[in-house]
Parts: structure tokens; C-alpha cells; sequence
């Protein structure tokens, strides 16, 4: 009788002890190792060395970022959450999709107690669906305008004339640049041509409008677009045929004095040690003059309906990501990973210079900055939009008249829309 | 009274073969035949994953897709690779056969693994080596430059007509050799006197091909040719990894097109995408039987 009761009550402990280890155990899905990964190690170590010595982060790290949303599609489509870890990470554009078509796959962190007037407004316009904050935000999109200094030296100009400049200029100085040294001042993926959108932004105008696709009529958009054209053709602007074109050949292979993108592209850029020293950023230029500034990418950490304690993950991501400064500090030093939190972009490691920018303290400069985006109106269609943009492009490049291409960009994107019941 | 009860021998024997063959229906069925009818519903359907709803009308997905230029543009670059690639490809490959299956060729083993070993390799990898091979400064442009073909780098996978051109060689180089197995395992079946009556009878290379080989190898051809077209015409890979079907769609297929529909770009559309992956279906099934049909000689 003993016995039985002795092992009852073993039993019992055991379920105990294995519900309290539950209980403090997280799962989080990521896709870069040497990135986000490293940002999701320093929160879960700031949190297990000052909040709960028993809490446990398990990382699980996927190959891109499209496997997370690949897998929300099929959970959600499914019906199924059971195979999603409590919390996700991906990338910002996707979530006000996803919650409209899984409502219940989500949960909002309205309560967690994060002090939303310290992240920036831009990255809480992605994630911020019918008033409800659903993302704790991790990386910032904010884009650099990175020049080589000795490059633009050699034409004449300093880092200086090219701050609050107009894309006019911009091009004049293009010309003078691969005139002397042969580099042209910009580069992008032509496939997926994120240039568009980048320096609409600067202008705080959207290619949206009242969800539907605001490219005809968009002055400001056929500008751009005649620019970024007319800079190709006199090699001031480089289009890749693909992203691998444009990270390994331009940028590596040292073809540009200039990179415009999200700060997330600074790792590509050190890869070329030999240049390390020669390169500064600044804001980028404007269709009329002043400085732009704008956000590409990025991505935010969100609880899911499979999440078996909410309240942990909420409590870990308020104290993490919401706002602290150890989590923020490790994420920059190890990761690479830059903040859209206001109060930590001012800390220490932040306001320190980095060598590769001629000692220029580029990580406070990009939060501040940030700080400074006009959030502009978003679509989970961007993808869409940009394909066609793409191919409206290719086609004026080829002759197409460019009324009739941005036309017909307007109506592919209006038309998959249509197809999905928009 | 026995037999009353029990089965007959023959009975017994029917019911021991649909007991052999319920597991593989079984599986055909529930893995092959359900997801079928489920995707035909699925394309009836329309909106976000999560809330299908019946579209209205019911073959809104269907009708749609003749007014959409992007599906129009990937099934004309499909058919295209099928124009060109499927014909000169059986022909590489039936001529490939008959040389390397000629008695007196030395080092027949190794040429012919040499010329089936590209199917060895994973379809993604191909494509990425011939990605680089054709890059701006991939090999192909190096040597070119070397040789003083061409003064400056030829941006291949760029411009549409070059690089269709790309995804058609890469294609070549992948398949020829699987089609020449068929082809040589044919000719093995053809007896060896048949030549050699030709021979005597007076009958040139070129006439012994046309007249003796190519007959016999019929039933050959009309495989390797429903294989191919099956294989063109459900084509992703390479558009997918060569070219991400650029520039401006110049290069995507129609498969690729699917997938950018149910998965590629962010916005799940599964109704129009099953409604498509049924139409790429129902032309696979037309095509094969007007190959059948030629094909078959025995009527």
C-alpha cells in the first residue's frame, strides 16, 4: 500500500516538475543564426540573469524567412496551429495579412505593459492592426545612404554636398563619379527593385492608396521611376539580375561608391575589409531637396494562438525587446542588430564609432534617423506590386511607352487582388 | 455442401489478387485521387486560406485566367520550351543512341555514364552552376571574351531572349542523356540481323535509320515523348533558381506561376492557384493522347 502511495505520489511530483519546467519554457522560430538568432540569445539570456533564473528559451532556426510564413499559411489554412512555436518571427509586411485571414492565430500584446512611445512610430505602423499592437519589435529597417568617401573625393564632392540633396543632383554627381573611377553611386536587386518604394518613402507618399495600388496618377512615383531609368542608362545606378547579383557582385566585388538599403545590408558591405575606413552614411536625397528618410525590411517577434502560457511570452518580450538596454547592447555587438527602440539606441555601445565608417557612430545615427520616418500606407500586396513595378520597369527600359507600362502595373496588381475577393 | 460455404479455387485466387492489390489502390487513392477532387473544390473557391468562400460565378477561378497576362506570358514561355527543347532534345537523344550503341565504339561504358551523369545531379544544383556559368562574369562570358567572340559581358540570364535561350540549354544538357538510356535500351531489343539484312540489301546509315531504327524505336519514342512534354510542361525548377522567371516574366512557367499564386509572394491565393494546376492537367492529358493516338499502330 505504501508502495502505491509512494508512487502516486512520485508520479505527481513528476507532473509537477514537469508542468513548473513547462511553465517557464518558451519556443521561438528564427531564420538567421548569426542575426536574429543572436538577438533571441542575448533576450533570453537578459531575462534568465535578471528576471527568472529558470526560464528557458528554445531557438529553433529555419533557413529563410519565407519558411516561417510558409508555415503560418499552412497552419492558418489548416486550421492547425499545433506545429507553430509559441512565439514567430517574420517579417514585418506579412502580419496585418495574416491577422485578417487567422484572427485566432494570434495573440495581441495590448497588455503586456511595453511602452510603445519609445519605439518608433514606423515600426508600429507594420504590426498595429485595428488599434491593437500585435509585434515586439527586434531589427530596424531604417535605410543608410552609405557612400565611399575616397570615391566621391576623387570627383570632387565630400559626404557633406550630398546630404538633403536632390536625386537631380544626385545623378549629376553620378556622372562625374564613374566618369573618374568607373563605380557607379547606386545598386539594387533588379528582381525584386526595392528603389521604388524606398525613395517614395523619402517623400512620405505611399504606393497605396486606401488599399488599392496607387501607381497611375502618382506623379511623384512617375519621377522616380524616369529617374532611376535615366540613372541606369548612364551608369550611375547598377540592376542585378537577382539578389545573390546584387550582394555578391556589386557590392563585394566593389562596383559601387554608393548603398542605399536597410541598415541590414551593413554586413554585406563589411565583407569588403579592404575598404573598411572609406565608407560613410547619411540620409538620402529627395525629389525636390531636404534629406529623406525610409525603412526597408525588418521584422518583429509575435505571440502565437499555440503559445501554452501567453502571459511568459509577453512578460519576456516587454522586458526584452520592449525596451532593454542589455538585450539591445548583446543583439548590436553580436548580431549586428539595431534597434527601434528609442531610449536603447542611446546607450554606450551605440554612440561608440565604428571603424569600417571612418569611426563614424553609425548605429546612433540609424535610431535616430529611424526616428525621423514618415510611416507611410502599407499593403500585404507590396510583393505583388513590386513584381509588377518590375516588370512595368523592364518594359520602359525596352521602349514601352511609360504611361502604358505603369498602366498595366496598375492593372496586374488591381487584377491578382481582384482574384482574392479585394 | 463444402462449396457452399466456401470459396471456389478461382474465387479464392481473385480475392488473394485484390488483396494484393488493395494497399497500393489504397494508397493511390488516398494520396494521389482525393488530393485531386480536394484541389478541384479547392479551385472552385476563392479568397484568403483561412475563409474560402464558393466564388460566384462558380468558374470565376477559370474564366479568369484567359484575362490574366502574366498566366497567358508563363504558358507561352511554356509552350515554347516545349516547341523547341522537347524535339531537338529526342533527336540528340535517339542519334546520341545510335552511336554509342554501335558494337566496334571503344569506351562505350564511359560515354555513355558520361552523357547520363547530368540527371545524376539534383535540379536545383544544375541551376545554380549554370546560373553562375552564365553570370556577367561567369565563365561563359570569360571564355567568350577570352576567345574574341564578344568585346564586353553579354548580361545572358537579363534580356529575355538570351536568357530563354539559358533555361532551354540547361534543359538540353539535363535531359538529353536520360532520354538516350530509353532510346539505347530500345535498341537492344532490335535484333542485330535486321542491320545486318539492310547491309546486304544495300541500305545507307542514313536509310537504316530512318527506315529501320526510328520504326522499331516507336513505342520508345512515344514514351520519352509523353515524358518530356509531361516534365516541360510541369516545369519549375529552373525557372524557379535560374532565373526567378525574369526578367519582367520573360522566363517563368507556368508551374512557377502556380506556385507564386499558392506560396511565392505573401498572399496565399489556393483557389486560383488549384484552378490553374487543373487547367496544366487537363493540357498534359490532351497532349498525351494526341501522342498516344499518333503513336499507336496497332489499329
Amino acid at each position: 500500500m505504501t508502495k502505491k502511495i509512494l508512487a502516486l505520489m512520485l508520479a505527481l511530483c513528476m507532473l509537477l516538475a514537469v508542468s513548473a519546467a513547462m511553465a517557464e519554457k518558451l519556443t521561438v522560430t528564427a531564420w538567421d543564426a548569426n542575426f536574429n538568432g543572436n538577438a533571441l540569445q542575448a533576450a533570453a539570456d537578459d531575462y534568465k540573469a535578471n528576471v527568472d533564473p529558470e526560464f528557458e528559451l528554445e531557438i529553433n532556426i529555419v533557413s529563410g524567412s519565407s519558411d516561417v510564413e510558409n508555415d503560418i499559411t499552412n497552419a492558418g489554412s489548416s486550421g492547425d496551429y499545433s506545429l507553430l512555436s509559441d512565439i514567430v518571427l517574420f517579417q514585418d509586411r506579412y502580419i496585418k495579412n495574416f491577422v485578417e485571414n487567422y484572427p485566432d492565430a494570434w495573440v495581441d500584446l495590448e497588455d503586456a505593459g511595453i511602452n510603445w512611445d519609445d519605439i518608433t512610430a514606423v515600426k508600429q505602423s507594420y504590426s498595429t492592426i485595428n488599434g491593437k499592437h500585435y509585434g515586439a519589435p527586434v531589427d530596424n529597417g531604417t535605410c543608410i545612404m552609405a557612400y565611399r568617401v575616397d570615391l566621391l573625393e576623387q570627383a570632387g564632392y565630400k559626404i557633406e554636398d550630398m546630404k538633403g540633396i536632390t536625386w537631380e543632383k544626385f545623378l549629376e554627381i553620378g556622372k562625374e563619379v564613374y566618369a573618374k573611377t568607373g563605380k557607379a553611386l547606386l545598386s539594387m536587386d533588379g528582381s525584386g527593385n526595392d528603389l521604388p518604394y524606398i525613395m517614395l518613402q523619402g517623400e512620405g507618399v505611399s504606393l497605396w492608396k486606401e488599399g488599392k495600388p496607387f501607381i497611375v496618377g502618382n506623379e511623384k512615383l512617375k519621377r522616380v521611376v524616369e529617374l532611376l531609368i535615366e540613372m541606369e542608362k548612364e551608369h550611375v545606378l547598377i540592376l542585378s539580375n537577382d539578389w545573390t547579383g546584387y550582394t555578391n557582385e556589386t557590392i563585394m566585388q566593389d562596383q559601387v561608391a554608393g548603398v542605399l538599403n536597410g541598415n541590414w545590408i551593413i554586413p554585406t558591405m563589411t565583407q569588403v575589409e579592404a575598404n573598411s575606413g572609406k565608407w560613410q552614411i547619411t540620409s538620402m536625397p529627395t525629389l525636390d531637396g531636404g534629406e529623406g528618410f525610409a525603412t526597408n525590411g525588418g521584422s518583429s517577434l509575435y505571440v502565437t494562438g499555440n503559445c501554452k502560457n501567453p502571459e511568459l511570452a509577453k512578460k519576456f518580450l516587454a522586458y526584452t525587446f520592449g525596451g532593454s538596454k542589455q538585450t539591445y547592447d548583446e543583439a548590436l555587438r553580436k548580431g549586428g542588430v539595431v534597434t527601434c527602440c528609442i531610449s536603447a539606441g542611446q546607450s554606450e555601445v551605440y554612440g561608440e564609432g565604428v571603424p569600417f565608417f571612418n569611426n563614424q557612430p553609425v548605429y546612433k545615427d540609424i535610431t535616430e534617423m529611424g526616428s525621423k520616418i514618415i510611416p507611410i500606407e502599407e499593403s500585404p500586396f507590396h510583393y505583388v506590386l513590386r513584381g509588377y513595378l518590375g516588370t512595368a520597369m523592364q518594359q520602359i527600359k525596352d521602349g514601352a511607352d511609360i504611361d502604358a507600362a505603369l498602366q498595366e502595373a496598375q492593372d496586374a496588381t488591381t487584377f491578382y487582388m481582384e482574384g482574392m475577393g479585394y | 455442401m463444402k462449396k457452399k460455404h466456401g470459396f471456389g479455387l478461382l474465387a479464392r485466387q481473385k480475392a488473394a489478387g485484390w488483396g494484393f492489390l488493395a494497399p497500393a489502390s489504397l494508397l493511390i487513392f488516398v494520396m494521389s485521387f482525393y488530393p485531386m477532387v480536394k484541389a478541384f473544390i479547392t479551385s472552385l473557391q476563392t479568397g484568403p486560406a483561412a475563409k474560402l468562400a464558393w466564388a460566384d460565378p462558380i468558374f470565376k477561378n477559370y474564366t479568369r485566367m484567359f484575362n490574366d497576362k502574366v498566366f497567358l506570358t508563363a504558358m507561352g514561355n511554356t509552350f515554347l520550351y516545349l516547341l523547341i527543347q522537347v524535339p531537338v532534345m529526342l533527336i540528340l537523344a535517339i542519334l546520341l543512341a545510335q552511336l554509342l550503341n554501335n558494337k566496334d565504339l571503344k569506351l562505350r561504358g564511359l560515354f555513355r555514364t558520361l552523357i547520363f551523369l547530368p540527371c545524376a545531379t539534383a535540379l536545383v544544383s544544375y541551376s545554380l552552376i549554370f546560373k553562375t556559368l552564365f553570370a556577367n562574369e561567369g565563365l561563359i562570358n570569360s571564355f567568350l571574351k577570352g576567345i574574341g567572340i564578344i568585346q564586353e559581358n553579354v548580361n545572358w540570364l537579363g534580356q529575355s531572349d538570351t536568357a530563354k535561350a539559358v533555361i532551354i540549354i540547361a534543359l538540353l544538357w539535363r535531359w538529353t542523356g536520360y532520354n538516350m538510356v530509353f532510346f539505347l535500351a530500345g535498341l537492344q531489343n532490335i535484333e542485330y540481323s535486321v542491320y545486318e539484312a539492310a547491309n546486304i540489301d544495300g541500305a545507307s546509315g542514313w536509310k537504316t535509320f530512318w527506315h529501320i531504327t526510328v520504326p522499331l524505336l516507336r513505342p520508345v519514342i512515344v514514351m520519352t515523348g509523353i515524358m518530356s512534354i509531361n516534365g516541360t510542361l510541369q516545369l519549375f525548377d529552373e525557372s524557379v533558381n535560374l532565373t526567378n522567371g525574369g526578367p519582367a516574366n520573360a522566363t517563368i512557367t507556368m508551374s512557377h506561376y502556380i506556385y507564386n499564386n499558392a506560396l511565392g509572394q505573401g498572399v496565399a491565393n489556393f483557389g486560383y492557384a488549384s484552378a490553374l494546376s487543373f487547367i496544366v492537367f487537363i493540357m498534359v492529358a490532351i497532349l498525351a493522347f494526341i501522342n498516344l493516338k499518333v503513336g499507336d499502330t496497332r489499329d
